[in-house]
């Protein structure tokens, strides 16, 4: 899990320069688990701004579903944490929800911080 | 030099420590440290809430060296509590308590606490908070009761600005030489604010994030140029600022006491061959992302020292950017980590 993990900062640090053409900073990325069960891969983000991530959402759509399958995450959603009010992104999350949560992130814009890159499917 | 100290014992005596081993302990005039944050809070992130004891033990420590102790208290805003009979009663008690256990200095930014300082025999220091950038600001400070005046770092490169705030005041003037924040950063003064709530006790606001952190490390990743904008003194050119002050002042009291000690061993030195992203305070989280070389700065300040700053008409922070900056790609970071490991 170690190496998967190094890899996975790695690929989306680089990937994210390629797509944006800025030298896109990503300090931290994680593998996480909730208490509501809830699993997933996080990261924080320096230098990206919305208009980057509507512009290429298919590409980060599909790069973050492969660096979550290459932790054994399938995502439900796919989302990029906005700073409220703002435009920078500070932070991309590929979660694989709980059936609390699958209900909670449904929709297209589920909480005002953050921008649905994925979408939960509805049932 | 003023060095840094994040205010739990074991700093100090790491610090001390390392500097006497360095022989640096002669170049050592002051530590700086917050003190209890239940009582009044402070300009910058805080780790550590000393108590009034734990402060004397230091204070007694840093005395056997001969070396002076600041305690900090430079919100920029006190939302007004310091002007009511309980803030007055807290503020002066707790200066009383200052006095009373030998701290030598004290770093304020608000002016009413500057006039009641003027009572103890503890040095007033006007924090960089302050923003003195000009003769008029210095002598007001002056003639309010400052012993010391922090210079807003803005003017660091600005010699003809030094040099007349100098003849202007008689009383000593300190320069922060890593504090690395934007230049004419406008988030400033918002920024401090928050910080004067967020290290208060029961003035903390549930903030979700700081804005103002991740705004300002986010101009930078898309526009490095303003790393190289930003006031910093290189350790190689503290010299060249002699003719102003024999007082410089190293910020980061929020990082780690090794990040303090490599930075004091530096500026101590006068010398640093490496990623000057490695001793600035304020952006050190892109000393990951980008590498400065510190060598390829040297003659800058020949430059700057004179330069005008309309940057509308000039290129030249551009093309030291192009010249000295290289962004840290993941083979480069890895063979960091071989190297150091």
């Amino acid at each position: 899990m170690k190496e998967e993990i190094i890899s996975a900062r790695k690929n989306l640090e680089e990937t994210l320069r390629k797509i944006t053409g800025f030298s896109i900073f990503v300090p931290e990325a994680k593998f996480f688990s909730m208490v509501c069960g809830c699993v997933g891969f996080a990261s924080d983000l320096r230098g990206l701004l919305l208009a980057s991530v509507e512009v290429s959402n298919d590409n980060i759509k599909n790069l973050l579903e492969d660096i979550a399958n290459s932790l054994s995450i399938k995502p439900d959603i796919i989302y990029a944490r906005k700073l409220p009010g703002s435009e920078e992104i500070v932070g991309l999350t590929a979660r694989e929800l709980c059936s609390r949560c699958k209900k909670e992130f449904s929709g297209d814009k589920p909480r005002p911080d953050i921008f649905v890159i994925k979408k939960v499917e509805e049932r | 030099m003023s060095i840094p100290h994040p205010g739990h014992k074991y700093a100090l005596e790491r610090i001390i420590s390392e500097a006497r081993s360095n022989k640096n302990l002669n170049n050592i005039h002051e530590f700086y440290l917050a003190g209890p944050s239940d009582i009044v809070g402070s300009g910058r992130v805080t780790l550590y809430s000393p108590l009034i004891t734990d402060l004397k033990e230091m204070a007694d420590l840093a005395h056997e060296y001969k070396i002076e102790i600041d305690v900090v208290i430079n919100p920029s805003c006190f939302g007004g509590t310091h002007l009511t009979p309980h803030g007055y009663n807290t503020i002066l008690w707790y200066l009383n308590q200052l006095n009373n256990i030998g701290i030598d200095s004290i770093t304020v930014a608000e002016p009413y606490i500057i006039e009641l300082l003027n009572d103890f025999s503890m040095k007033t220091v006007v924090s960089c908070i302050s923003m003195v950038n000009s003769p008029q600001r210095a002598r007001f400070f002056e003639n309010m009761g400052a012993d010391v005046i922090t210079l807003d770092p803005d003017i660091n490169r600005d010699f003809k600005m030094l040099n007349a705030i100098k003849k202007s005041v008689s009383c000593d003037l300190r320069l922060m030489v890593n504090e690395g924040c934007l230049y004419k950063c406008p988030f400033r003064y918002s920024h401090f604010n928050l910080f004067s709530h967020v290290t208060t006790a029961g003035m903390k606001p549930p903030i979700f994030g700081d804005y103002y952190f991740d705004k300002c490390i986010s101009i930078r990743v898309r526009d490095p140029e303003q790393i190289i904008k930003s006031p910093w003194i290189r350790p190689e050119d503290i010299k060249k600022y002699e003719e102003i002050t024999p007082f410089f002042k190293i910020t980061g009291r929020a990082n780690t006491v090794s990040w303090i000690v490599n930075c004091m061993n530096i500026y101590c030195s006068g010398n640093y061959d490496g990623n000057l992203l490695e001793i600035l305070d304020c952006p050190s989280e892109l000393r990951d992302l980008y590498f400065i070389d510190n060598k390829k700065l040297e003659g800058c300040i020949d430059y700057w020292r004179d330069c005008d700053k309309l940057c509308i008409d000039c290129n030249y922070c551009k093309m030291v950017t192009n010249s000295a900056l290289k962004v840290i790609d993941n083979e480069r970071r890895d063979n960091k980590c071989k190297e150091e490991s």
